[in-house]
């Protein structure tokens, strides 16, 4: 390990404090975004059985569609210029949803019959019932299906390396054409390090928002 | 800063990520900060001045963005976009504004049957071809990198090569190794078959130059393509291949401008006297300094600015 | 421009660097990967599920082996060993471990207490618990952690180009370096490699579905959920 090249590269926020900064919107803002289109999605075909199967395979074969490959194919699709940081944004949004949609699918699925009917006969109004009582029992899977996709994204981002566009990616990038395995190193261990930490912070806010989930699945 | 930058908003995100958590709702967050905004380039906007996905041109684009600033010039990077095809796009759908070219190549990607082999031939031709593209080259610098064929030193001996005509004697059995793109190139396998009547029984596309140096030394390939620049080739004892026919054009480095930019007088300037001071050796050094002494594009671009007086 | 052109274009498929060898370097890396991963992750999942220990181990271990970016550690293994087909399939290799080793775990311990003690009961060693008793019921589990497994390394068997060893990847990546022009060579890889993950989804499922009618254990919620919780690809 060249511990004077992570030296030179760390003083002052050099490059590698810029690339981490870089790295972590390019990987949690798919987080949000899918979330949010996730939950109203998940909910409309947890209620539709007819429709689940089909749609959710469907999601399994984007999930299959090489990520290296969307990255460069987005910009034909988007209008976006090849280098616009917003397709792998994009990219990575659709592989979220994609397992978003799974989850929350499951989490309502497994609100239990007797319970939703119990809402229905106190009177409470369908987006109440859901809101206030389907949506607190549905979020543990949730936040497992969440700290699954955060930690995958934060991995994935790297492949946008290949096209100049990798965050922390890059430094494998340099490593390799210049047969130097430092910055590999510091990549993967950063890399690593940032998708345990947000592991652990949903973990945390789990905990938090969701006292009574303790110990459900993860 | 703008990496500070990149840091704050990395951090709004992981605030408003464990905020919003609770409320399922949440900000869709700002835009990533690294986003080229330029339109254009040039005038009071920032020009931003890409880059190939190797060592020199990175360099270069460092060159030319320090000494832009240093005339006034508002200038930023966006290294290692990839090749000419992907940054030609770049530059032509505005994403950057100013690239590092080499002339002969350049010429060759517009039309790949010009016969210009002089470089002036070449730079009268460029002149034309660049006109319908709406870019402008900058005047061409004297310093000049050019792609080589070479083999190690203890092939060269066995097999008695030394030059580019001398491959049929070993290609049904010799892989040939150099970037993707070469296999398109009217400087790669297509030109070599027709030029030279050599035809290798493999092409294996490369990425990564180390991992190129480190097959071509375990005899994983035979031959393999390096800039002329590359500190690779003397520090391995490679044997530079010669090309008696000239179907390598001789390639003087040159800014390639959109034409904003070219309309900046100060930014003109500020270009040419990077190709004025710049040398053959001086690009050598400055490979050399980032590929073995593992140091950045821009300290090694800044060192040589101060010295040549240009910032 | 027609994306399909390549594909429909036959000379793109013969030859050292056509698509038939594409296929067959890609096939060859998943499979060699995966088959690896399970050498090494069924027997330690065995054991883990078997003894109901280490529970901790295989999640935390599995979590951070999720969070290793593949291209990173290929780049690394490559810049240390050089080109070739060790280096990549030793890469796959640890992405495909974590889902098989946590299927497989799961499955071994969540045999039907009921049995295992019946299995005691009639003198049964922990060697025959564990061939009889347990395996049967195991063995839908250990299939769907295969399949995800290889669903994630066909997916991600497309960063084997490069290290300079072909695959699918290749028509991404050379492709991508054409430019807009490249785009139906890129539209090629990205098409086989999501075909040749579907195939092998459809495949493996079939033999999931059919050990699952014969042992009738695993029901469907439990696999769906274990499904959810087996990451992505890169």
């Amino acid at each position: 390990m060249d511990l004077d090249w992570i030296a030179r590269n760390l003083a002052d926020g050099q490059d590698i404090v810029g690339l981490l900064g870089l790295h972590l919107v390019l990987a949690l803002t798919p987080v949000v975004a899918a979330l949010v289109i996730s939950l109203p999605l998940g909910y409309a075909v947890s209620r539709t059985r007819a429709v689940a199967g089909p749609l959710l395979a469907l999601f399994g074969v984007v999930y299959s569609v090489p990520s290296l490959a969307l990255f460069v194919a987005l910009p034909l699709v988007l209008g976006t210029r090849i280098l616009d940081p917003l397709n792998i944004v994009v990219a990575l949004t659709i592989y979220t949803v994609a397992l978003l949609v799974r989850s929350v699918v499951d989490g309502f699925r497994g609100v239990p019959a007797q319970t939703r009917q119990a809402a229905q006969a106190m009177g409470m109004g369908p987006l109440r019932r859901v809101l206030t009582v389907e949506l607190p029992l549905a979020m543990p899977v949730v936040f497992a299906g969440l700290r699954v996709v955060t930690v995958s994204n934060i991995a994935l981002v790297s492949v946008g390396a290949v096209i100049g566009l990798g965050a922390l990616g890059e430094l494998f990038d340099l490593g390799l054409r210049q047969g130097f395995y430092t910055p590999i190193v510091v990549g993967i261990v950063l890399i690593v390090a940032l998708a345990l930490l947000f592991d652990g912070l949903i973990l945390l806010v789990q905990r938090l928002c969701l006292p009574w989930s303790r110990g459900a699945a993860a | 800063m703008k990496k500070l930058a990149h840091l704050a908003v990395a951090l709004a995100t992981a605030g408003a990520l464990t905020l919003s958590a609770c409320g399922a709702g949440g900000d869709p967050l700002a835009e990533p900060s690294s986003s080229p905004s330029a339109s254009g380039g040039g005038g009071g906007e920032e020009v931003v001045v890409g880059s190939a996905n190797f060592t020199e041109s990175q360099v270069l684009g460092e060159l030319y963005a320090q000494a832009l600033e240093a005339a006034g010039v508002p200038a930023s990077t966006r290294p290692n976009i990839g090749s000419r095809e992907v940054y030609l796009t770049a530059l032509q759908d505005g994403s950057v504004s100013v690239v590092p070219e080499y002339t002969g190549n350049l010429l060759l990607y517009y039309d790949a049957n010009s016969p210009a082999s002089t470089p002036e031939e070449i730079e009268a031709a460029l002149e034309e071809v660049l006109a319908e593209e709406q870019l402008v080259l900058g005047t061409p610098s004297s310093a000049a990198d050019q792609d080589v064929y070479v083999v190690t030193g203890e092939y060269s001996q066995t097999h008695g090569i030394t030059s580019l005509a001398d491959l049929t004697k070993v290609d049904d059995e010799a892989v040939l190794g150099g970037p993707g793109e070469l296999a398109e190139r009217s400087y790669g396998p297509p030109g070599l078959a027709e030029i030279y009547g050599v035809e290798f029984a493999e092409f294996r596309p490369y990425d990564a130059p180390a991992v190129k140096i480190k097959d071509l030394n375990d005899g994983k390939i035979q031959v393999a393509t390096f800039f002329t620049t590359e500190a690779a080739i003397g520090d391995n004892g490679y044997v530079a291949l010669e090309d008696p026919e000239g179907m390598i054009l001789p390639q003087n480095v040159a800014p390639l401008m959109a034409s904003a930019v070219a309309d900046n007088p100060a930014a003109v300037e500020a270009l040419d006297a990077v190709s004025a001071a710049l040398t053959t050796e001086d690009l050598t050094a400055l490979n050399k300094s980032v590929d073995a002494d593992r140091r950045n594009p821009d300290e090694v671009a800044a060192e040589w600015l101060a010295g040549k007086g240009l910032a | 421009m027609n994306v399909f052109s390549f594909l429909l274009d036959a000379e793109n498929w013969a030859g050292p660097s056509g698509i038939w060898v594409r296929i067959g370097q890609h096939v060859f890396y998943s499979v060699a990967s995966v088959l690896l991963a399970a050498l090494v992750a069924i027997p330690l999942g065995v054991l883990i599920g078997h003894t109901r220990r280490g529970d901790a181990v295989v999640s935390g271990l599995s979590n951070a082996a999720r969070a290793v970016p593949t291209l990173g550690l290929l780049v690394l293994v490559v810049t240390l060993m050089g080109s070739g087909y060790l280096p990549v399939v030793l890469a796959l290799a640890v992405l495909a471990v974590p889902p098989v080793l946590v299927n497989t775990a799961a499955g071994f311990r969540g045999a039907d207490p009921g049995a295992v003690h019946a299995g005691r009961a009639l003198g049964m060693t922990g060697w025959q618990l564990v061939r009889q008793v347990e395996l049967p019921l195991a063995v839908p589990l250990v299939v769907s952690g295969l399949r995800s497994a290889s669903l994630q390394v066909v997916a991600t068997a497309t960063v084997a180009a490069l290290a300079a060893a072909g695959g699918l990847g290749r028509f991404v990546v050379d492709g991508q370096n054409l430019g807009p022009g490249g785009y139906p060579q890129m539209f090629a890889g990205a098409v086989l490699v999501a075909l040749l993950a579907v195939l092998v989804d459809l495949g493996l499922g079939g033999l999931g579905w059919a050990l699952q009618r014969r042992t009738g254990r695993i029901s469907r919620e439990d696999r769906d959920h274990l499904a959810t919780l087996q990451p992505g690809t890169a």
